[in-house]
């Protein structure tokens, strides 16, 4: 049965990019065969699809915990049945892009952490480094396995209105969400059967394999233990912390299983104290170490900076990361890409204004109906102000709470996200999305696997695609 | 392996157990309260599953098998227990298999789905009570079937078989303060029958023994080899993983070992008459006593650096 009614009221965003339409009567070619497919089916199929997906995530537990008066509440991540699809094109320089900027931060990592070239040449102020509070002093002259910094790393995408892609973020401290980027791959192929080989889509599957093989990589013994440090079940990736360390086979431990002693990290296991050797870590730098960090952490293990200074276990991604992916020093990519690499930036900044610099401030105040103002340290989508939907009361407020510290602030142009269509009541409607990536970085370079989460804003007109804020994810194709 | 997630396989396994035990003493409980509802009464089961300062009493069989499978407040309800199950099964998930986990999360999705709890007002409750007893045959199966015989594996049979044998010393010792406040013999035997059905064994009592006399129920519930819900079963099988465990590497041989040996020899060759001599209350608290001193010891040597 033909389903016309699915079309019926897809309206394009002005002045927005679409992913499926060309223009209101032209689908792009890689969404055909995708359009025809679900052309052809009903309403009640469609939805009974959606009713399946949900209840995959639930039966598998791909959920996070919402407590509330002492009950537990179990809610899935939402998820959109309509796949975002890229082409090989469009594919390739996305990862040329990718590669380019982690092999500039990585290399930014170690500068900052050794010589520092890059502030004695002038091009990032000293100022700017030593008062970011993601700078870690401890982590000065400490050398790393084949100098990499960040191993795996999610750069947060967006498509503008003029059919670029723009970085928004780099997240280069623990990125999440890679277990969803494998899981709704997994939930495509039951719901869409036969559709994903038609297409050529690239598989994603590999992720675990490669990310074991590069924590591998990191130590120098033959057959080194590899674990994966959580924060607990009540951290609400936690089902991303199982899921990985069950696909490589590596256990999943707690800070309190871990313990220091001469110089080295064990785990306490039933036959004894067992060495640890490399440690993928899903704790932030502040609570890894109470003795040198957040001495409150009971998630992290004492003395364990100190085995790491030593070069006796290997912590990914490396403690210190996030100098590199804090909002004002996101300003100076481009500039650090040229400065390391001598090339021009394959993906792009979107502009952005520091509030600390009185010129940028007036612009910014003068423009803030087309702003959006971030806090340099915040993320998750808080502290925000969003410009066009803030009334004058609430801009002079936010403005007033700037200017008592402006050089923690930034803004950027508010952003025409594009826009793919999702299943909203059984019709397809545009809404606003973008893409993360994941990257691995190891000894023989830096591995992006074809596709990644695309995270979509479910409200209507919303620009916010946080899973805190009402947002949910599509799977992800890359065309081969 | 992880002290933790030994402990935590441990006590996903005594959950599960505990929640398949007390399902069935609900089920049989229902059957005989429906013959003889003033020997068969609702109060002593509520009284052994739950806390001291406990205040709901209830002799409505509806109300009481809501209380004990939902009451959010009592941690043995069913819900409570499936819950910790899951939590434990969740935290351990590398370490059983894919189908196992999926099997516990489903179990507890379908305890708390919504309008679950009003269908026990709705339902044939022994369907309602048999829905909830399929999910704990999956479980045997599954961890039969699905998971290598290893670590993981044994840890989780030293829970089943430390759970199951204090249930049926429970049980027991549940079942001898009723038949000692009556001298009626039938009444007695009531009593006993409802004993073996609630631990599963009546079939095969009967195969074996045809008539029902006091001693060789008691022979069945505490050293019969093949029944696998006799307290020697259960030692036996609890002494032959801790075994496994001390072959794998994963556990010293020390005093646990000496215990479950003795144990598992004064069970078997203590004869009826002196068991009939001691009383049998008496050789059940020295059991479970026996009991707690061996589950003490695996706490000792396995967890007593967990934290």
């Amino acid at each position: 049965m033909a389903n016309d009614d699915l079309f019926s009221s897809y309206d394009l965003l002005p002045n927005t990019w679409d992913e499926m339409y060309n223009n209101p009567s032209d689908i792009r070619s890689q969404y055909k065969i995708i359009n025809e497919y679900l052309k052809s089916t009903s309403p009640e199929m469609l939805f009974k699809k959606e009713e399946l997906s949900k209840q995959l995530f639930m039966n598998q537990g791909v959920t996070f915990t919402v407590y509330n008066d002492n009950e537990g509440i179990e809610k899935i991540f939402p998820f959109d049945i309509v796949p975002r699809i890229i082409t090989s094109s469009e594919w390739e320089k996305i990862d040329r892009g990718i590669k380019q900027r982690l092999k500039a931060l990585n290399l930014f990592i170690k500068d900052i952490y050794h010589e520092q070239y890059i502030i004695e040449d002038g091009i990032i102020p000293a100022e700017l480094i030593y008062s970011c509070p993601n700078f870690l002093r401890e982590m000065k002259g400490v050398k790393v396995p084949h100098d990499i910094y960040v191993h795996i790393a999610g750069v947060d995408l967006i498509r503008n209105n003029d059919g670029e892609f723009y970085v928004l973020e780099d997240n280069l401290r623990t990125p999440s969400g890679v277990s969803y980027m494998l899981e709704n791959r997994e939930i495509s192929k039951r719901i869409f059967p036969g559709i994903i080989p038609k297409n050529q889509i690239r598989p994603v599957s590999n992720y675990p394999n490669l990310l074991y093989k590069k924590l591998k990589e990191l130590s120098d013994q033959n057959d080194p233990n590899i674990v994966l440090l959580t924060p607990g079940i009540y951290n609400s990736a936690y089902y991303e912390h199982t899921t990985l360390a069950r696909l490589m086979g590596i256990e999943l431990v707690e800070g309190s299983d871990l313990v220091v002693k001469d110089h080295f990290v064990f785990m306490k296991t039933t036959n004894g104290l067992k060495r640890v050797d490399v440690i993928y870590r899903r704790v932030d730098d502040d609570f890894l170490d109470p003795l040198e960090f957040n001495e409150a952490s009971t998630l992290g293990v004492a003395g364990i900076m100190a085995v790491y200074r030593k070069g006796n276990v290997n912590i990914v991604n490396a403690p210190g990361t996030g100098i590199a992916d804090d909002k004002a020093i996101y300003i100076y990519v481009p500039d650090m890409i040229k400065y390391y690499l001598e090339e021009d930036p394959i993906l792009k900044n979107i502009e952005t204004y520091q509030l600390g610099k009185p010129e940028e401030y007036e612009y910014v105040a003068k423009h803030i109906k087309n702003m959006v103002i971030k806090k340099t340290d915040g993320s998750g989508g808080y502290g925000m102000l969003m410009g066009h939907e803030a009334t004058e009361e609430e801009i002079k407020d936010y403005l007033n709470n700037v200017k008592k510290n402006a050089d923690n602030f930034i803004a950027q142009p508010i952003l025409r996200l594009s826009t793919a269509p999702c299943c909203i009541d059984g019709k397809l409607s545009p809404r606003c999305i973008d893409l993360r990536p994941f990257a691995l970085s190891g000894k023989d370079g830096i591995d992006v696997t074809p596709g990644g989460l695309t995270r979509v804003a479910l409200k209507k007109g919303s620009l916010v695609v946080n899973s805190s804020q009402g947002g949910g994810s599509k799977d992800t194709w890359v065309i081969q | 392996m992880l002290s933790r997630v030994a402990n935590n396989l441990i006590w996903l396994d005594r959950y599960m157990e505990r929640g398949n035990g007390i399902l069935s003493l609900l089920k049989v409980n229902f059957y005989a309260n429906q013959d003889s509802p003033e020997l068969f009464s609702w109060s002593p089961i509520i009284k052994n599953y739950t806390s001291t300062d406990n205040t709901f009493y209830t002799e409505d069989a509806v109300a009481c098998i809501d209380f004990i499978i939902f009451d959010n407040e009592n941690s043995n309800s069913i819900v409570n227990i499936v819950k910790k199950a899951r939590e434990n099964a969740r935290s351990v998930q590398e370490h059983i298999s894919k189908e196992l986990w999926l099997c516990i999360n489903s179990y507890y999705l379908f305890l708390t789905k919504k309008g679950l709890r009003e269908k026990l007002n709705e339902e044939d409750l022994i369907v309602f009570l048999d829905n909830l007893l399929a999910f704990h045959l999956k479980f045997y199966g599954n961890m039969e079937i699905t998971l290598e015989r290893g670590p993981a594996y044994y840890f989780m049979n030293i829970g089943k078989y430390l759970e199951r044998v204090i249930q049926i010393s429970d049980f027991t010792a549940m079942k001898l303060i009723e038949i000692a406040k009556t001298s009626d013999n039938l009444e007695q035997s009531f009593y006993w029958k409802n004993l073996l059905l609630s631990i599963g064994g009546y079939q095969l009592y009967l195969k074996k023994y045809k008539s029902f006399k006091e001693d060789h129920i008691i022979a069945m519930i505490f050293q019969d080899t093949l029944f696998p819900r006799s307290v020697y079963y259960c030692i036996n099988k609890l002494n032959r993983h801790v075994n496994l465990l001390i072959d794998t590497g994963e556990l010293e041989k020390n005093n646990i070992e000496f215990l479950l040996g003795k144990l598992e020899s004064t069970i078997k060759y203590t004869t009826i008459e002196s068991i009939n001599d001691q009383g049998l209350d008496n050789f059940i608290q020295s059991i479970k006593e026996d009991i707690k001193n061996i589950s003490y010891s695996i706490n000792t040597v396995y967890f007593s650096n967990i934290n």
